[in-house]
């Protein structure tokens, strides 16, 4: 097979997400193209600052509600760790999106090539350097890529890396990524944001301060990090020596940690905050409607669920998990839960994820739906008769379960008295919620998967038997083998093929009922100017001045 | 006198212990556990493990107990799981100034308040001044502090934009802007204890004021002022000090709710963060620390009595 072969093999696997010239600009295939950095999303960079001519310096002051866990890009679980850290370190690969398309580009590679199927070659920027002052060469890269898939070092994303075969030093800017098979995923686990796995870290800090790294991160991002105050904020200051020519605009950031997101919303509102990491729903109009301010936000790549414990009675029963999944309204929740800020959705793959969502899943008759005939026709073949019980559990608070658990279960719960299943909700705080859910004590409960870029993300980890995020013990052989498949292939219509055969088995065995795929906000005031909306949950700071 | 200080010195530590037994085996039967908080959702029951030995916690928990306070009282407070911090400065040193400082700005918004109004209801005993003052202290009480928080962001922060609604400037570093960020806070902490000092200045005063040595007083021709202020007021005063000893326990508690609310980095924000992900270590540390608070206030307020009624310091 030739080098082209390869390419554009790799080429239709991105095609979901990128233009396809656009991509063989990137990869490189006409040499003279692939020049560095102003090549990188640049001309999304120069519409952004066509309007007025950025401003240097200031400090931009941002209210925080997400909660942070840990600042080492390989450890964290919490997308507002990852959308500060997206500002600190950098991937091989980042997101970007040209306000119609996700794409995945360069960030620090600066050219990627495929010698065949199973082998990537990236070939770094020169001169860069960690905030530390050491270079980020090809031997950091290895170190870093190693540290993640290391299970002594047990970072949670070592998976992303599970076929990863080998990593070879081929020069000071070049190494070579060896796969045992061919990986479609790979792109998204490359990226320094959702993926995580890909961001590179200085190895000199990471064995300065040991455990206490992700509270001292150190990478080569447009900022550095510069202090913690337990409870009250993170601040960063503009890294000089930052790569992107020009970039950062501004001196500093100040990220105010708020528990209470009335009181963040107040502070925006009043003009003593620059912008918002994240909104609640119900704010939303409001925000909207104060002519200060700018809402950014679409449906991202997410869905919202209701999980139901397979491995014991009652959802054991197929029959009863599909009777819950056409009994309940996704409009309802949509329009209640959701505050209309949402979509109904019919099954788990979104709408971001090009080529592969079906937007007309309902009307074909695939997916779930709302059919209360359907439901009781499943409810009286159901093993179980006579009024149910389950437990349903909920976890309290705006990010936990999607932000709104709560009143996504109050709002099933009338649906599915219908059908004579009078769940019984407890709530619970976000620890004792996780360690039921993760010790499968429950019957049902509400979650929502958010942030993911590719079918292989939102169904691989979740829903294939065994696997770390399948925590109401689905299993269905056919179903494993589809996904399975689909991750070693990189042919995009035969991926979309598989991927349409696994979702319709899950659809139908229902281990999930799914809800709605949800927009993501970002809130900032109108001096913040060149913010670059990202829909993967992201806060990108680089481009960012104030006027 | 040196017989009363040794027993009470060990009263006090008898209430520490209890304080500590009964607040670990509360912790221990708190459900969740900070092992898998850590540990996200993907684990193996083998890092869980490994983890959990780290950490201590696969003991007996009276052995953990007893660890944990040997090397509390030799001043070994132990390093936070999450934050990697010494738990001493991140309590002592970090979060116990800011509460200082609140529960002390929200004791003068309500003495200066509520005294007051407490003196002007008495005065005018009766009339419509006595139940407006009556009702703004019957108000003050009833309010939850969270929701009075939200209200007074929003009115002085957001639509008057008078005040700042969230983060903290430490008035030592820059008294100006400290005050000004502690303001709603303090008012809103205070609000509860206006009404409060209102109302036992109210009862007292009106007591104090049908005594012969008032009449003698006014008849001695003293300015009404001085009979309300001197004569009247230093009786006024024991049971004030008593009911705010007692109740600036529960200062704190109301200071949980206000950090929260207005993002002040002090005791309470600390400890409901340690709660929500069972670091036991911090809250342990935390809930200590509101102890020996708790318990020094009680003997300040002994002292004071000792100080503002001469006869007792006789014994």
């Amino acid at each position: 097979m030739s080098e082209l072969d390869h390419k554009d093999k790799l080429a239709n696997v991105l095609s979901a997400s990128i233009n396809r010239r656009g991509f063989m600009k990137l990869i490189g295939a006409g040499a003279g193209l692939a020049a560095g950095s102003g090549l990188m999303g640049g001309p999304l960079m120069q519409s952004a600052h066509a309007a007025a001519a950025p401003k240097k310096g200031g400090i931009i002051k941002l209210a925080w509600i997400d909660a942070v866990d840990t600042l080492d890009p390989h450890f964290t679980s919490s997308l507002g760790s990852v959308k500060i850290l997206n500002n600190v370190f950098n991937g091989l690969l980042k997101v970007s999106y040209d306000g119609k398309k996700v794409s995945f580009v360069p960030d620090l590679a600066e050219k990627w090539e495929m010698p065949d199927d199973k082998t990537h070659v990236f070939k770094l920027r020169k001169g860069v350097k960690f905030h530390n002052g050491d270079p980020c060469d090809a031997a950091a890269v290895k170190w870093s890529l190693e540290r993640v898939k290391d299970p002594a070092v047990g970072s949670p994303h070592a998976w992303k890396f599970e076929t990863l075969a080998g990593i070879d030093i081929v020069d000071d800017t070049t190494i070579r990524m060896r796969f045992s098979k061919p990986y479609a995923f790979l792109p998204v686990a490359l990226t320094g944001s959702t993926g995580r796995a890909g961001t590179i870290v200085s190895k000199r800090a990471v064995e300065q301060y040991g455990k206490a790294f992700g509270r001292n991160p150190v990478g080569t991002g447009p900022f550095k990090f510069a202090g913690w105050r337990e409870n009250e904020s993170i601040t960063l200051e503009r890294n000089p020596d930052y790569f992107e020519p020009g970039l950062p605009y501004l001196d500093g950031v100040q990220i105010l940690l708020i528990k209470e997101p009335t009181a963040a919303v107040a502070a925006m509102m009043a003009g003593q905050v620059d912008g918002m990491s994240l909104s609640p729903f119900q704010f939303i109009p409001q925000l909207k409607s104060n002519p200060n301010l700018k809402v950014y936000g679409e449906v991202e790549g997410n869905y919202s669920f209701v999980g139901m414990n397979n491995r014991r009675a009652p959802f054991d029963d197929p029959m009863l998990r599909k009777a819950v999944a056409f009994a309940i309204d996704r409009q309802a929740i949509v329009k209640q839960g959701y505050f209309g800020e949402a979509i109904p959705a019919y099954g788990p793959i979104s709408p971001p994820m090009n080529g592969f969502y079906d937007p007309n899943m309902a009307k074909t008759g695939r997916g779930q739906f709302l059919d209360l005939k359907k439901a009781m026709e499943y409810r009286k073949r159901s093993k179980y008769q006579g009024e149910l019980n389950p437990v349903y559990i909920v976890s309290q608070g705006f990010t936990g379960s999607g932000g709104s658990g709560t009143r996504n279960s109050q709002l099933i719960l009338p649906m599915l008295e219908k059908i004579g299943i009078k769940p019984k909700i407890e709530l619970l705080d976000r620890a004792v919620w996780t360690k039921r859910r993760n010790g499968g004590d429950f019957d049902m409960y509400d979650e929502a998967w958010i942030a993911d870029l590719d079918p292989d993300e939102t169904i691989y980890p979740e829903w294939h038997s065994g696997k770390p995020w399948n925590f109401v013990g689905y299993s269905n052989p056919e179903f494993d083998k589809l996904i399975s498949d689909a991750q070693d292939t990189l042919n995009q219509a035969t991926r979309k093929k598989l991927y349409d055969k696994a979702e319709d088995i899950l659809m139908a065995d229902a281990p999930l009922a799914v809800l709605a795929h949800m927009k993501v906000f970002k809130i900032l005031g109108k001096r913040v100017q060149g913010f670059q909306y990202i829909p993967v949950d992201l806060m990108n700071l680089h481009s960012v001045w104030l006027s | 006198m040196l017989y009363s200080a040794t027993t009470k010195l060990l009263q006090t530590l008898l209430v520490l212990l209890i304080v500590s037994v009964a607040s670990f085996a509360f912790l221990k039967l708190a459900p969740g556990d900070p092992v898998s908080i850590m540990l996200g959702s993907d684990y193996s029951k083998e890092s869980y493990d490994q983890l959990s030995s780290e950490l201590g916690l696969n003991q007996p928990v009276f052995i953990q107990y007893g660890k944990w306070l040997a090397d509390f009282v030799r001043g070994d407070w132990g390093t936070s799981y999450i934050t990697n911090q010494n738990i001493f400065e991140l309590t002592v040193m970090q979060a116990l100034p800011v509460t200082l400082t609140l529960a002390l700005l929200s004791l003068l918004v309500a003495l200066l308040v509520g005294i007051p109004t407490g003196v002007m209801a008495a005065i005018y005993r009766n009339t419509w001044v006595d139940v407006a003052a009556t009702s703004l202290a019957i108000g003050g009480n009833a309010f939850p502090s969270f929701y009075l928080g939200i209200i007074l962001i929003w009115v002085f922060g957001v639509d008057l934009g008078w005040f700042p609604v969230l983060g903290f400037v430490a008035p030592w570093e820059d008294f100006r802007q400290g005050l000004w960020h502690l303001a709603l806070p303090a008012i809103t902490l205070g609000a509860w204890y206006v009404g409060l000092v209102a109302r036992i200045t109210r009862s007292s005063l009106l007591e104090v004021l049908g005594q012969p040595y008032i009449l003698a007083a006014k008849a001695r021709g003293e300015p009404a002022w001085r009979v309300v202020w001197v004569h009247g007021m230093r009786n006024v005063l024991m049971p004030l000090v008593t009911v705010i000893g007692l109740q600036l326990g529960g200062m704190l508690r109301g200071a949980v709710m206000t950090e929260v609310v207005f993002a002040l980095p002090g005791l309470g924000m600390m400890i409901t963060t340690a709660v929500l992900n069972r670091e036991y270590i911090v809250v342990q540390a935390g809930i200590m620390l509101t102890g020996l608070l708790f318990v020094t206030v009680n003997l300040a307020v002994d002292q004071t009595y000792q100080f503002l009624d001469p006869r007792l310091r006789r014994r």
